[in-house]
């Protein structure tokens, strides 16, 4: 203790000096009573954000058209925009990595999936490795693409609906509204695919990517997924192992995330599996929105 | 009257030791009560204007002073470690923002400092040039600390090892310099500001290797089965987070089990506060909460009390030396003998010589509080930097 009050005497000393006035909170009354600047990780969130915020803020989604927001790193000025919104939206399930290696303001980050945590798929066929003395540990991961279980996107809107409320309570009835509106669109797609999950029943498919794990489970789907991309044409190991999974998955459709290539449909064609578009939509559409694509991609799944 | 202060001036001018020894003593015994006073009284109102500013502070049980010191000042004296999991602790009551702090490594003198974004809006950091920490292994440099160390944005800093000793230990953290902060004159102008994740990977809790499934990294692998692989001590770590292989870089385990000194917790209001408070003191845990005003007020009391007992002191010396310095006048007087005497014969009489003498100690004490005004000024410009410097030294 004797230590401790001459350092304590030094420290006094040496380390004041004229203190700023500060302000106790960093959200100003300004601030709590202007429009919400709201970022988000992925389209999804964006379009839920931008149904529910209406005229109340602004919404911004900065990834590049090209990119898949999952696995795009922001460079630094892009991250200073996320440092400057009032919310972030994330959204959860290790879905856009670079949020854990970013300086974010954690107090206002909104994981829209953190309350239903107990119903994301964890991946596990990562390998595990050791090293020093912490033990053995995995870089494995979560299955991300929550909001292609509907059930999921309404508790995803339904946080970011509470999110704001938060934020700017002044506006809950007019968010409260919008999201209602939101949700009963989100149910009538649910219903949709309950009826092509009817339509599907005991049918087995293929998904061109192992993003669609959600969607193969809330609508009972016996799915396989492969990694191919809709852009480039499989090479013929790849053709080789597909007929061999096709000997114990007949499928009959493969899924895709976005339009085969016409050389793709073609040969899938011929081992009798019609190519379906099914967009996740996880970065923004060139035209419409997430809904209209989850209808397009029902609309296809019908006409199987 | 001239010629009297001439003769004065003269006698004190040719008498120069003495005339020294007699200022100087009159400056200190005047310097050193007012100046400590100064210093002190400078010191407490910057000390409480920041602890005012930090409303609570939570920390493991222990020493309010060093958790508030560590907290408030970035003393490097640790104070017992809390978990990453008081924050977010503090976060679910919906009572108060926290704000994770964790002061314990440093860059050659200066104290590394971990945090959250909302600190630098908290203190009202604002950035003379660069920007924010976007990534890990990227830092912001207080105004004092950028000059310390000698760098600006673009540049880099590296931390040092706890103890010289730590052979074992992971490796210095090479950090990249993206912003320097306006001087704001608190402990904030001599930090290094980074994320609490880099503090993390400088402790080696977390850290980027090899790709352990790459053909290069064969070497490392001790042994490798279809859903493990072991790797030896040879395996090449990263001591630099760029972009090339910044996805590399992960934590073990559960981050809230990762250490913090101290979180800072900005209440709501007043009564979130309070509430808050009330939690903590119910609690049996080993934790935590003061309210750094009052941990001052309490320092600053001891101060006071050291303060008065030094002005004491001062006191005692001080009429022992105005009791040496009219001894010296007198015995001057027995030596001056033949002086006085030949000031009368030559027409001076006994009030000319009392002025001549009056004039001679009012000289001397006016040179030493003048002298001593001069130093008490300069203690108020510059003796907080003054007493910094001596003690990072």
């Amino acid at each position: 203790m004797p230590g401790t009050a001459t350092v304590a005497l030094f420290a006094i000393l040496a380390a004041c000096a004229r203190e700023p006035s500060q302000s106790e909170a960093t959200t100003s009354t300004d601030e709590a009573n202007g429009s919400l600047k709201v970022i988000t990780v992925n389209y999804p969130l964006a379009y839920f954000a931008e149904r529910i915020l209406g005229d109340h803020g602004s919404v911004s989604f900065p990834a590049p058209a090209d990119v898949d927001p999952a696995y795009w790193s922001p460079p630094p000025d892009v991250i200073s925009e996320y440092q400057q919104a009032d919310l972030i939206l994330l959204n959860g399930a290790g879905y856009a990595a670079w949020v854990a290696n970013a300086t974010l303001p954690r107090s206002r980050l909104v994981d829209t999936t953190s309350a239903v945590s107990d119903q994301l798929i964890p991946i596990s066929s990562s390998v595990t490795h050791t090293h020093g003395p912490t033990g053995d540990h995995s870089h494995g991961g979560t299955a991300f693409t929550t909001w292609l279980d509907l059930n999921i996107a309404v508790a995803q809107a339904r946080a970011v609906l509470e999110a704001f409320v938060r934020a700017r309570p002044q506006y809950e009835a007019d968010f409260r509204g919008a999201f209602a509106a939101l949700e009963a669109e989100l149910r009538e797609v649910h219903s949709g695919l309950e009826k092509i999950s009817e339509q599907l029943v005991n049918q087995p498919v293929l998904f061109s990517h192992p993003v669609y794990q959600y969607f193969e489970r809330r609508y009972n789907l016996r799915g396989f997924a492969v990694h191919w991309e809709p852009d480039e044409v499989p090479e013929e190991a790849l053709w080789r192992q597909l007929q061999s999974v096709l000997q114990q998955h007949p499928a009959k459709i493969m899924i895709w995330e976005a339009e085969p290539l016409e050389e793709n449909r073609r040969r899938l064609l011929e081992l009798g599996v019609e190519s379906v578009v099914f967009a996740p939509g996880g970065n923004r559409p060139a035209e419409g929105g997430l809904l209209d694509l989850m209808r397009e991609g029902i609309a296809s799944l019908r006409s199987q | 009257m001239n010629g009297i202060l001439y003769l004065a001036w003269r006698y004190l001018a040719y008498n120069r030791w003495k005339t020294t020894i007699l200022v100087g003593s009159i400056m200190l015994i005047i310097y050193l009560p007012v100046g400590l006073n100064v210093v002190v009284e400078q010191s407490g109102q910057h000390l409480n204007a920041r602890a005012q500013a930090t409303p609570l502070l939570v920390g493991a049980k222990g020493s309010p002073l060093e958790l508030s010191l560590n907290s408030l000042y970035f003393s490097l004296d640790t104070p017992e470690l809390t978990s990453y999991a008081e924050a977010t602790a503090i976060i679910e009551t919906g009572l108060a923002e926290a704000i994770p702090m964790y002061v314990r490594f440093k860059s050659r003198a200066q104290p590394i400092v971990a945090t959250s974004f909302e600190y630098f809006g908290f203190r009202g950091l604002a950035l003379a040039s660069g920007r924010m920490p976007a990534l890990l292994g990227e830092c912001v440099l207080g105004a004092a600390s950028a000059e310390a160390l000698g760098v600006g944005v673009g540049d880099s800093v590296v931390s040092s090892p706890e103890t010289a000793f730590d052979l074992a230990g992971v490796y210095p953290l090479k950090m990249e310099v993206v912003g320097v902060f306006e001087p704001n004159f608190t402990s904030d102008d001599n930090a290094v500001f980074v994320d609490i994740k880099t503090a993390w990977i400088i402790e080696g809790l977390g850290h980027g290797h090899q790709d352990l499934a790459d053909p290069a990294a064969t070497s490392a692998v001790l042994n490798r089965t279809d859903d493990n692989i072991v790797a030896n001590a040879s395996i090449v770590q990263f001591n630099e987070i760029t972009e090339d292989n910044i996805d590399s870089f992960h934590f073990h385990g559960n981050l809230d089990s990762y250490p913090l000194t101290g979180v800072i917790a900005v209440p709501k209001d007043e009564k979130s506060g309070v509430i808050l408070m009330g939690r903590y003191l119910d609690s049996d845990a080993n934790k935590q909460i003061v309210r750094p005003r009052d941990v001052v007020e309490e320092l600053l009391d001891t101060i006071l009390t050291i303060q008065q007992f030094i002005v004491a002191a001062v006191f005692i010396v001080a009429v022992a030396t105005v009791a040496t310095a009219s001894l010296v006048f007198l015995l001057s007087l027995r030596l001056r003998r033949r002086e006085i005497d030949t000031i009368g014969k030559i027409g001076g009489g006994r009030w000319h010589v009392a002025s001549m003498l009056l004039a001679e100690i009012v000289i001397v004490l006016v040179l030493g509080s003048a002298l001593a005004a001069g130093l008490t000024a300069l203690t108020w410009r510059y003796g907080s930097a003054v007493i910094e410097s001596v003690v990072m030294s």
